[in-house]
């Protein structure tokens, strides 16, 4: 029998009871480092970005066309952009700006993704097989003509963003969440509850889904990463949020004529979307320690 | 012609236009460079990189730069600009007009020949332009032109209804090169798959969708040239690259630099840095139809509003010319100098303001294409400009196919586009910006203005001189006054090379004359 | 005791008649719904995007007439059924979607032209990340919890959050730009040139790879480690390093196989920024700037390449999976049904 640290979710030991309780969660949580070095990281930038209006020592839109392109100094510790505008306001802003668009576009795919995954997994049949050809259609389908068209068709903002990640990001969650149903649609608890009488939705919801949220809410971690890695690419090619809102991607673009000899107005913008990553990352790994989960 | 590419980086700016580099006016028989010492090394292969490719050569059909500037390397046509714009004689050695100007008679140069030996003649030359405007291409002759025959003794003599001055600078354009008659026997299709032209190059090998290799025209008419034995149009779509490879030296110049490297690369004992007046015309144009915008002092007061040295410096690094005027100083009676442009005035941007209807203020949009990252910072240094006069301005930056499906539809408020000439003369240009009837209705905007019309058409009947020059100051000052566009700045043409590569000559029109060209062993 | 599958693989049994004839009926069951799904997907999404692709061709200048010929010429202006049913038969009879409306080359040409370069740099990222992880994985996993387990887990998702423009050009300015190892970009024309313009793209493209792979697989050896056959084995006289390779990887590592087959699926359409960073001419500039053209047979012709490379991809993954997992070989009763 699988036991210690680190199994996987099987049918023989659900991450979560019958009650949706995990035990020694809260436990394993504590004891995990990474994942609280990851909530610490991940709560500094949350905390940061909520508070970028305070602290943003400028208003991030103040132009100064005469000193541009300063670097770090005691008035502007990260420097000035082109325009003159104060780049650690910028940072701050669009801290707020990147993180809120990334969770934002996140939701939706989760919710679709689970939601599929669980009904492919549970009912099985045809109407497994027409979404695993979705998912299979979906995954073969290059990313970007999605996004790039989604983009150019809905016109500038943030809009375009949503709509593509909600088309194609809800597959992963999908896949797993699929497994873990059909896996335990044999289990012997859950045909008691239908052989008790409920229905199958009330089965799914009240039953099935606290099994399969841990894994979906590691992948989630991850999946905002990569949103927020895409937007930043995005802007890279000049697809992203739309001028003049701060966005560490179009902060990026925008030095990259620079980036051998004013190196920082790339890098630190740079740097702020890795710590982000690898904040995620911790609170996903940790998070996949306490539950259990792979 | 217009460049059909996504490009991230803005548009390449050069050092200002007063010590432009003029390397080499390149007469028609001469081929002494003006500024190298050196003597010109013949052979080697030059390796010029581009972001885009050449689809086509049929020259009548094509207008964009990415194909132009290849056309104009097989094809000539019977005069040609250098690069001051002047007109010289080129494929005809003289030319003639009658003094009612009605007549021209051009005569050909002697012992011309294509590329394949053939001789050139009066019957090539007819052909040539007579299939031009039969095809009605993207960029047509406009003249009003009744005949174009065989004169006497090789001459070939244009017939037009009304006198027409800018007639020179049209058929000085790559679209009016001139080829064999009947396509040398072949079909169009593969005469052009495989031109032939009197141009100093030949092509050798062609991927549409990549690289394009020339070698030399052993029978071209320069003595000498081209210096080059190959000449390769390397597809490096991202101008990042393009810069990284030349510095790099994996290619040997590139037809684009990002402003904000060209110091650097001047800088650079191993790069040098060729700079050439334009003619473009960064503007911000308005939608007179717009209820805002129909209103001049509207318009004036944004003009007022925009410091435009300002601009200037922090989007080119002060390598485009401030623009205070519509025709830039590379055309002919540009009032560049004259002062008409409303200057940076805040204090007289909100009394225009208070004289409109609006007083307090309005919100509208500005339209730009994306990216172009020079273009975004105009937009929002403009943005933030016009907020302290209390104008609210939401910047929407689309894809460039989507911006062009909208400003052609006229759906917009405000834009930021480029105004460029094809041609020396002023009139296309003007033309094209300020004739209501034109297919582009004063460059989308709309602008109608009754003595501005009038004095076009006074323009394209003036010879050359006093009087047409001040038809043309006339027009651009009413049009600094009436502000349906507010031109920014002049952006240059700049290329870059290795220090190997000599006497690359620029045309104003963003062309390179790789005929003069050699590279130093 | 045998560790119940957490993840299923397809069953690829030889029992029944005609087994290769049914696996292959199986495997376009597959394929063809999906390359009609993207076919008519990416012809439609095309065509609710705002553009023309005659003013793109000619530009902003051009005078009406030109354009409007244009878009006669190439076929704009027909209704959308007819124009969809003239690209349905040309796909069927010629294997192509059609010309290119900028280049006027069929885009079969194109993409048979363009597609080894960026197939070489997946398959070049993918050996370069296998390589990285593997040996990442399972040290991570023999020292559980120990300094070296924590920063096999950390360290690489610092490339997780870098994008992938950012390492790219990051790679560029040490190994090519100041250590001149590698070219700055484009392919070359020396025939050792290809592979040396590749080494960087594919690094950096492992820098998204290797964090989620050495995760799955650290994952997936940690649950076979602790299986009762391990024990039977390492008691039996094995070495540590036979039982590992031998025995614990090869049951590791399939749910990791699958994954990254989904991540090289990601990568096939995807190749579109590493291009653009390193000055490649590859698949993915091709498409993007056919998108920004709005050349809709190129964008349709890769899409349905990508589709079915994707596909058959899969296909060939679950087969290997299939092959490698023993308890299908055994034709052992254990999988549980097909995956996606």
């Amino acid at each position: 029998m699988v036991s210690g640290a680190g199994a996987t979710v099987t049918p023989d030991a659900p991450a979560a009871t019958v009650h949706g309780r995990t035990p020694g969660f809260w436990r394993r949580a504590a004891a995990s480092p990474t994942l609280i070095a990851g909530a610490l990281l991940c709560g500094l930038l949350v905390v940061v970005a909520i508070l970028a209006p305070v602290l943003a020592p400028y208003d991030p839109s103040a132009q100064n066309l005469t000193g541009g392109l300063l670097p770090p100094s005691p008035e502007h510790w990260f420097g000035t952009d082109q325009l003159g505008r104060d780049i650690l306001s910028r940072m701050l802003f669009a801290a707020q700006v990147d993180l809120r668009i990334a969770v934002l576009a996140a939701a939706t795919p989760f919710v679709v993704g689970v939601a599929l995954g669980l009904v492919a997994g549970y009912v099985g049949g045809w109407v497994d097989a027409v979404v695993g050809r979705l998912v299979d259609t979906v995954i073969a389908f290059p990313f970007y003509v999605i996004v790039i068209a989604l983009v150019f068709a809905l016109g500038a903002g943030e809009t375009g963003i949503y709509v593509a990640f909600a088309l194609v990001g809800w597959v992963g969650y999908a896949r797993v969440v699929r497994g873990v149903t059909r896996s335990l649609r044999g289990a012997g608890w859950v045909e008691a509850a239908r052989g008790g009488g409920l229905g199958r939705a009330r089965v799914l919801w009240r039953h099935v889904l606290p099994h399969v949220l841990p894994q979906a809410v590691v992948l989630l971690m991850t999946e905002i990463l990569l949103i927020m890695v895409a937007v930043v690419t995005l802007g890279y090619l000049g697809l992203g949020v739309q001028p003049p809102t701060p966005d560490w991607g179009a902060m990026i673009a925008d030095g990259q004529a620079f980036v051998t000899t004013k190196w920082w107005i790339s890098a630190i913008p740079g740097l702020a979307v890795v710590s982000t990553g690898v904040a995620l990352s911790l609170v996903g790994d940790g998070l996949a320690d306490a539950w259990r989960v792979k | 012609m217009s460049r059909p590419h996504l490009r991230r980086l803005g548009r390449l700016a050069p050092l200002a236009l007063a010590t432009a580099l003029v390397l080499s006016g390149c007469a028609a028989d001469s081929g002494s460079p003006a500024t190298d010492d050196a003597s010109p090394q013949p052979g080697g292969t030059l390796t010029f990189g581009r972001v885009a490719s050449v689809t086509s050569f049929d020259l009548n059909n094509e207008i964009t730069a990415n194909n132009a500037f290849a056309i104009d390397k097989v094809f000539e046509p019977l005069v040609a600009f250098d690069s001051t714009g002047t007109i010289e004689p080129w494929l005809a050695s003289d030319y003639a007009i009658s003094d009612d100007g009605l007549t021209y008679t051009f005569t050909l140069r002697d012992g011309v020949t294509f590329s394949d030996g053939t001789a050139v003649t009066p019957a090539d030359v007819v052909f040539s332009l007579q299939r031009h405007r039969q095809v009605e291409g993207p960029l047509p002759l406009e003249a009003p032109i009744t005949d174009i025959a065989e004169g006497t003794e090789g001459t070939v003599v244009i017939t037009l209804s009304a006198p027409y001055t800018p007639l020179l600078s049209e058929l000085s354009g790559f679209s009016n090169g001139i080829f064999p008659a009947d396509f040398g026997g072949k079909t169009e299709q593969e005469f052009f798959a495989a031109p032939v032209g009197t141009g100093p190059f030949v092509v050798s090998a062609w991927d549409p969708a990549g690289d394009l290799t020339f070698t030399a025209n052993k029978n071209y008419w320069q003595e000498g040239k081209p210096y080059v034995d190959e000449l390769v149009y390397k597809l490096i779509p991202d101008d990042t690259q393009l810069l990284q490879q030349l510095q790099a030296g994996q290619i040997d110049a590139i037809d684009e630099v990002p402003p904000a490297n060209v110091a650097d690369l001047q800088a650079n004992d191993a790069t040098r840095v060729v700079t050439q007046g334009s003619w473009e015309i960064e503007q911000v144009f308005f939608n007179t139809q717009d209820p805002h915008f129909a209103d001049v002092n509207v318009r004036q007061a944004i003009a007022h509003a925009l410091d435009r040295d300002g601009i200037t410096a922090a989007t080119t690094f002060d390598t485009a010319q401030k623009a205070d005027a519509l025709i830039p100083p590379t055309i002919e009676y540009s009032a560049a100098d004259a002062g008409y442009a409303l200057d940076h005035d805040l204090d007289a941007a909100k009394t225009a303001l208070a004289a409109s209807a609006y007083p307090d203020g309005f919100d509208t949009t500005l339209l730009i294409a994306s990216g172009n990252s020079q273009r975004a910072q105009e937009a929002q240094i403009i943005q933030s400009a016009l907020a302290e006069i209390g104008i609210t301005v939401e910047i929407e930056s689309i894809d460039i196919a989507a911006f062009r499906q909208r400003f052609f539809a006229y759906d917009f408020d405000l834009m930021i586009n480029s105004g460029q000439s094809d041609a020396p003369d002023p009139d296309g240009l003007v033309s094209f910006q300020a004739d209501p009837e034109g297919f582009s209705q004063s460059y989308w905007t709309h602008y109608t203005n009754d003595r501005v019309t009038a004095l076009l058409e006074e323009g394209r009947t003036t010879p050359d001189g006093d009087a047409r020059k001040d038809i043309y100051l006339e027009i651009q000052q009413i049009l600094a006054n009436d502000v349906p566009y507010i031109p920014l700045f002049y952006p240059s043409n700049v290329k870059a090379s290795t220090s190997a590569v000599h006497d690359l000559t620029v045309l104003p029109n963003g062309s390179v004359r790789f005929q003069d060209a050699w590279i130093q062993k | 005791m045998t560790p119940a599958p957490a993840r299923e693989t397809t069953a690829v049994r030889s029992t029944g008649a005609y087994p290769v004839l049914r696996a292959a009926a199986r495997a376009l069951a597959r394929v063809v719904p999906v390359a009609v799904g993207v076919v008519l997907a990416v012809f439609f999404l095309l065509r609710l995007v705002p553009g023309d692709p005659a003013r793109m061709i000619l530009g902003e200048r051009a005078t009406p007439e030109s354009v409007a010929a244009l878009r006669t010429r190439l076929g704009l202006d027909l209704p959308l059924p007819q124009q969809f049913a003239d690209f349905a038969v040309r796909l069927l009879t010629h294997g192509d979607t059609g010309d290119s409306l900028v280049y006027g080359t069929s885009t079969r040409a194109l993409i048979l032209e363009r597609a080894p370069v960026s197939l070489g740099i997946v398959a070049l990222a993918v050996a370069v990340s296998v390589l990285v992880a593997v040996p990442l994985a399972v040290t991570a996993a023999r020292h559980r919890d120990g300094i070296v387990d924590h920063l096999v887990r950390v360290i690489p998702t610092i490339g997780l959050g870098m994008p992938l423009f950012w390492v790219g050009l990051l790679l560029i300015i040490v190994f090519a730009v100041t250590l001149r190892w590698f070219p700055v970009g484009g392919i070359g024309t020396t025939p050792l040139d290809p592979l040396r313009s590749l080494v960087l793209p594919a690094v950096a493209v492992s820098f998204g790879l290797v964090p989620p792979l050495v995760r799955s697989l650290r994952a997936q050896l940690l649950e076979v480690m602790s299986a009762d056959f391990v024990t039977t084995l390492t008691a039996a006289g094995l070495s540590e390093r036979r039982v590992t390779y031998g025995h614990v990887l090869r049951n590791a590592a399939l749910p990791t196989l699958t994954l990254l087959s989904v991540y090289v699926a990601s990568l096939i359409g995807g190749t579109l920024v590493v291009e653009k960073v390193f000055g490649i001419n590859g698949l993915g500039s091709l498409l993007f700037n056919a998108i920004g053209n709005r050349d809709f047979p190129v964008v349709q012709g890769i899409a349905l390449y990508c589709a079915v490379l994707v596909v058959v991809v899969s296909l060939v993954v679950d087969v290997l999976v299939a092959w490698i997992d023993p308890r299908t070989r055994r034709g052992a009763s254990g999988s549980t049904g097909r995956s996606w």
